[in-house]
């Protein structure tokens, strides 16, 4: 039993988590408030045609540089239930570790065919597929010599749904001294996909990830 | 549903930080302005329009840039958009009451209607932040100036300096005729305004 709720922990060598992590406890709801913290999010986003495939900016336009992977899994919740129609926002560096977008200054080279975002949805069994280009590892902390390993973002949103995670990716020796893979501890496993192959497909290898939307929103799954 | 014991349950996928680079082309200004409906649609939603003006900031008093806010409140007359709610006549059907923004430099401008009395609770809005450096935090903002306040359970679970910090003070209008609220969400440090754990549960 206890009287109040989780102590947020800082991830080690972040400074922005130094900067933005609340110092003190979380704070219990009390039980007639706990409804209203479950946002339910409406099905407003959209995806173009080919925004499933980010290994091009367009399908009319060439691939970009790197390794040309699949990423597919199941959208559930705790109870195993699949999660239709749920958007998954993605976005990710390109081959060489740079974000096409406008607040990354370093000088990382852009590839001219990789936008880097895309968005899709889970069909009725709650399952997802997108095409990309294997991201870069970067320098995320040059003074000391510490790397962000190689990750993708993915926003979830739908219904009773929200979650925003990282994919990471097996074997890869920057994960270890990740700052939130850190203070997932064991947990981190869970947000490594698991390689497949894909032959009769135009990529060179798959991740699979299965997302497990859980906690607060149980109050919409029972 | 069957029930399940906790042990038939499967492990969640870990949150994680949002990072800095949350892509701006997926922005939705629609998102951003719950007082209006879709731009040639005969339709308004019901109630106060009001804008809620804010600044995140981090323990340093530094603007906590690149923030993506999200925002969650009743309609006019107190109804959540959920399933509990599905079919009942004071829906409004031009106001979902979900609403996202990034905000870029660290403040934030939200356009929307003021929530209605829900039941025991005062008029609020349920905040939720994803930044760099932390998995999401959520948070419920109030108005000063609200009678209700004074009985709402979950503001008054709190000491009085508390109830201060999550309350928006009314600061004049816009020239659309908006009342105009304004708060500081500081996430960390001597003023830090309280974050609620909505994964743990009283008496767990």
């Amino acid at each position: 039993m206890s009287n109040s709720g989780r102590q947020l922990e800082i991830g080690p060598t972040d400074n922005t988590s130094d900067q933005r992590t609340p110092r003190n406890r979380l704070r219990l709801i009390p039980e007639i408030a706990r409804e209203s913290f479950a946002p339910y999010v409406p099905q407003r986003g959209l995806s173009r045609q080919n925004e499933w495939d980010m290994t091009r900016i367009a399908a009319d336009l060439p691939r970009a540089q790197g390794i040309a992977i699949e990423v597919s899994g199941k959208l559930q919740n705790e109870r195993g239930t699949p999660i239709s129609n749920a958007m998954l926002e993605i976005w990710s560096a390109n081959h060489f570790g740079r974000y096409r977008h406008i607040e990354d200054h370093s000088n990382i080279p852009l590839d001219e065919h990789f936008l880097g975002t895309g968005r899709v949805f889970t069909d009725s069994e709650g399952n997802y597929t997108f095409w990309t280009i294997s991201p870069g590892a970067y320098l995320a902390r040059p003074d000391i010599g510490r790397w962000r390993p190689k990750h993708i973002h993915i926003s979830v949103s739908g219904g009773g749904s929200r979650l925003i995670t990282q994919l990471y990716f097996p074997d890869e020796p920057n994960n270890a001294s990740d700052p939130m893979a850190i203070l997932m501890g064991d947990d981190f496993e869970r947000n490594i996909g698991k390689p497949y192959e894909t032959p009769k497909i135009d990529v060179d290898s798959g991740l699979n990830f299965d997302i497990v939307v859980g906690g607060r929103n149980a109050v919409y799954f029972e | 549903m069957k029930p399940s014991t906790q042990s038939d349950l499967l492990k969640p996928t870990n949150e994680d930080t949002v990072g800095p680079y949350f892509p701006i082309n997926f922005s939705d200004p629609l998102l951003e302005d719950l007082s209006r409906f879709e731009s040639g649609i005969t339709a308004q939603p019901q109630g106060i329009p009001i804008i809620l003006k804010g600044r995140l900031l981090d323990r340093f008093g530094e603007l906590a840039n690149g923030t993506l806010v999200e925002f969650w409140q009743a309609n006019a007359k107190g109804v959540y958009r959920s399933p509990k709610h599905e079919g009942d006549s004071d829906i409004d059907p031009w106001f979902w009451g979900y609403g996202r923004l990034r905000a870029e430099s660290g403040e934030f401008e939200f356009k929307t209607i003021m929530p209605g009395l829900c039941a025991d609770r005062a008029p609020n809005i349920t905040i939720t932040l994803f930044s760099d450096g932390i998995s999401r935090i959520v948070t419920q903002i109030f108005f000063a100036d609200q009678e209700s306040n004074a009985s709402d359970p979950l503001l008054q679970s709190l000491s009085g300096e508390d109830q201060a910090k999550l309350s928006a003070r009314h600061e004049g209008q816009s020239d659309c005729g908006s009342k105009i609220y304004t708060i500081d969400i500081v996430m960390a440090g001597e003023n830090e305004i309280p974050f609620f754990d909505d994964l743990i549960r009283e008496g767990e």
